[in-house]
């Protein structure tokens, strides 16, 4: 310890205060600020190393999607869109595009139909720029395609590893299983930043930077809808869709959770997501549910549909049914 | 034709007098278009893409009266078709060549009273015996739609029966599956010795 020096302490005489500067008082003075100098950049040192991680002091600053004015909203594309050129080397085009009015998804996919030839789960990635080591890699998949006995749903026996040479096997039948844009959505409930909620016309959406990465709703989904980028996503500049839109395909960073959204940044605009456009069986229906006159109402006033895990209360918006 | 030309090309040992037959290209037909065409990353082949139709790849127009002015139609042939190889007729109860085609007009099929449904309207031909597949197909339920969902936003387009369906055999063919997801590495073996236990990206382990 310093012995105190005259000065030091409450009481100051006129002397002491209007000292001329002298070369110790001098470099006491720096030294102090040198030290204030270090204390700054150490508190700032977390935001560098960010910036060292591709995530602009922007993005960290960037505030919830629903709080952003349209203005903040244009700038985060615009800025989304040249960090993704600079460091994938293409140039999305990522929109914000606004539920529609009126308008409630929903899915209905026949059992009956299905032969288990994987397309939807190979298009899905393909469409959402998920994270993958090949072409043929779809562990990011939405999209699970569960192998099971015929006789009964027995989830804990399925499997979705199957391998066959030919499909549909003798004795098995098919149930994909993906997003079911719960009504009453366990993964929102527990979501601890509020960074995955439920839009207006029925989609569960993540807020990829609001995200903290921590999987509760991971571990709340009964449908083990969601995956998790464990890395950075993989993917070459020709396996980027560049029709992308903030809420849903847009290139995700590392350490956040992704899942199905029934392709909003097609569905929202009036198409069809990019699952049924190749289902080469015709397995899968999908529309608006308010509209008396949709494909989807059809199918829910003439066919008997059942949902998956009706027991846990979660009521899906999304429908299996038998038929031929 | 094409059954004689395939083993040749294959190498097989011809007979020496004979030259080996060349081989002649030929581009596929054209597929009618289906869906949006800025979707091109998406594979929307039905799973009938070409079948049936052998002769149209050796380059024949599809004018089925160019032969059949002169061969007659007969209810039903005691011997395999010759002419037409590819054809397997696997379609349950329904199998008389007249039943469906038409008896003097090939190139149409046949309503119940004997008045022709041109080969556009092939759907009105499957509609005769599969009534609640039609109905259900009419309400956009069975068979794909592609494009939009919202007719107000943009145009779709309907597969009709036999872009699916073989109508000659037209059960779903098996197909070969798309490659699955791999293994949780760390899950796929239990280690069996005390020096296996790092797991390899091929889902093994090391040893």
């Amino acid at each position: 310890m310093n012995p105190p020096t005259p000065g030091d302490g409450g009481s100051q005489t006129v002397e002491q205060a209007a000292r001329p500067l002298t070369r110790r008082t001098f470099l006491k003075g720096s030294a102090a600020s040198a030290l204030g100098i270090a204390a700054m950049a150490a508190a700032l040192k977390p935001l560098l190393a960010l910036e060292r991680e591709n995530l602009s002091v922007d993005a960290f600053l960037q505030k919830h999607y629903q709080e952003l004015t349209p203005q903040e909203l244009r700038r985060i594309l615009d800025r989304l869109e040249s960090e993704c050129e600079q460091s994938r080397g293409i140039r999305p085009d990522i929109r914000d595009i606004r539920p529609r009015e009126d308008t409630e998804f929903a899915y209905a996919l026949n059992i009956g139909r299905c032969i288990g030839c994987r397309k939807c789960a190979h298009a899905c990635i393909r469409e959402n720029n998920q994270s993958r080591e090949s072409d043929d890699d779809i562990n990011m998949s939405y999209i699970r395609v569960l192998e099971m006995e015929k006789g009964g749903i027995d989830l804990e026996t399925s499997d979705h590893y199957y391998d066959a040479d030919q499909v549909p096997r003798a004795g098995k039948f098919y149930m994909p299983v993906q997003c079911q844009q719960c009504r009453e959505a366990p993964c929102t409930k527990v979501c601890p930043v509020k960074a995955t909620w439920q839009e207006d016309d029925g989609l569960v959406v993540v807020d990829y930077n609001w995200c903290i990465g921590c999987r509760y709703c991971m571990a709340a989904c009964p449908y083990d809808a969601r995956r998790f980028n464990y890395s950075r996503p993989k993917l070459s500049p020709d396996q980027i869709n560049p029709c992308q839109s903030y809420l849903s395909n847009r290139l995700r960073p590392k350490g956040v959770v992704e899942k199905c959204t029934f392709c909003l940044h097609r569905t929202r605009e009036g198409k069809y997501p990019a699952c049924l456009e190749v289902c080469p069986t015709g397995a899968r229906i999908f529309g608006n549910i308010r509209d008396p006159g949709s494909e989807i109402n059809y199918i829910l006033k003439n066919k008997r549909v059942y949902v998956l895990k009706e027991d846990v209360g979660t009521r899906p918006r999304f429908y299996y049914f038998f038929d031929k | 034709m094409v059954l004689c030309a395939a083993p040749l090309a294959a190498g097989e040992p011809a007979s020496p007098k004979l030259p080996p037959l060349p081989v002649v290209e030929r581009p596929a037909p054209a597929k009618p278009a289906v869906g949006l065409s800025d979707d091109r990353h998406l594979d929307k082949d039905p799973p009938r893409t070409t079948k049936g139709l052998d002769l149209v790849k050796l380059g024949w127009t599809y004018n089925c009266m160019e032969c059949h002015r002169l061969l007659e139609a007969k209810w039903h042939y005691d011997r395999p078709m010759a002419e037409h190889q590819d054809i397997r007729l696997a379609h349950g109860e329904n199998r008389f060549c007249l039943n469906c085609h038409h008896p003097t007009n090939r190139n149409a099929f046949v309503d119940y009273d004997g008045s022709v449904i041109p080969e556009k309207e092939v759907v009105r031909l499957c509609a005769k015996c599969h009534g609640p597949t039609y109905r259900d197909w009419k309400a956009g339920v069975h068979g794909r739609l592609n494009g939009h969902w919202d007719t107000a936003a943009g145009p779709r387009t309907q597969l009709r029966c036999i872009q699916c369906h073989d109508p000659h055999a037209p059960k779903f063919p098996t197909m070969k599956p798309l490659p699955p997801p791999t293994y949780p590495p760390r899950a796929a073996h239990a280690p069996t010795t005390s020096a296996g236990i790092h797991p390899t990206p091929q889902g093994g382990t090391a040893h």
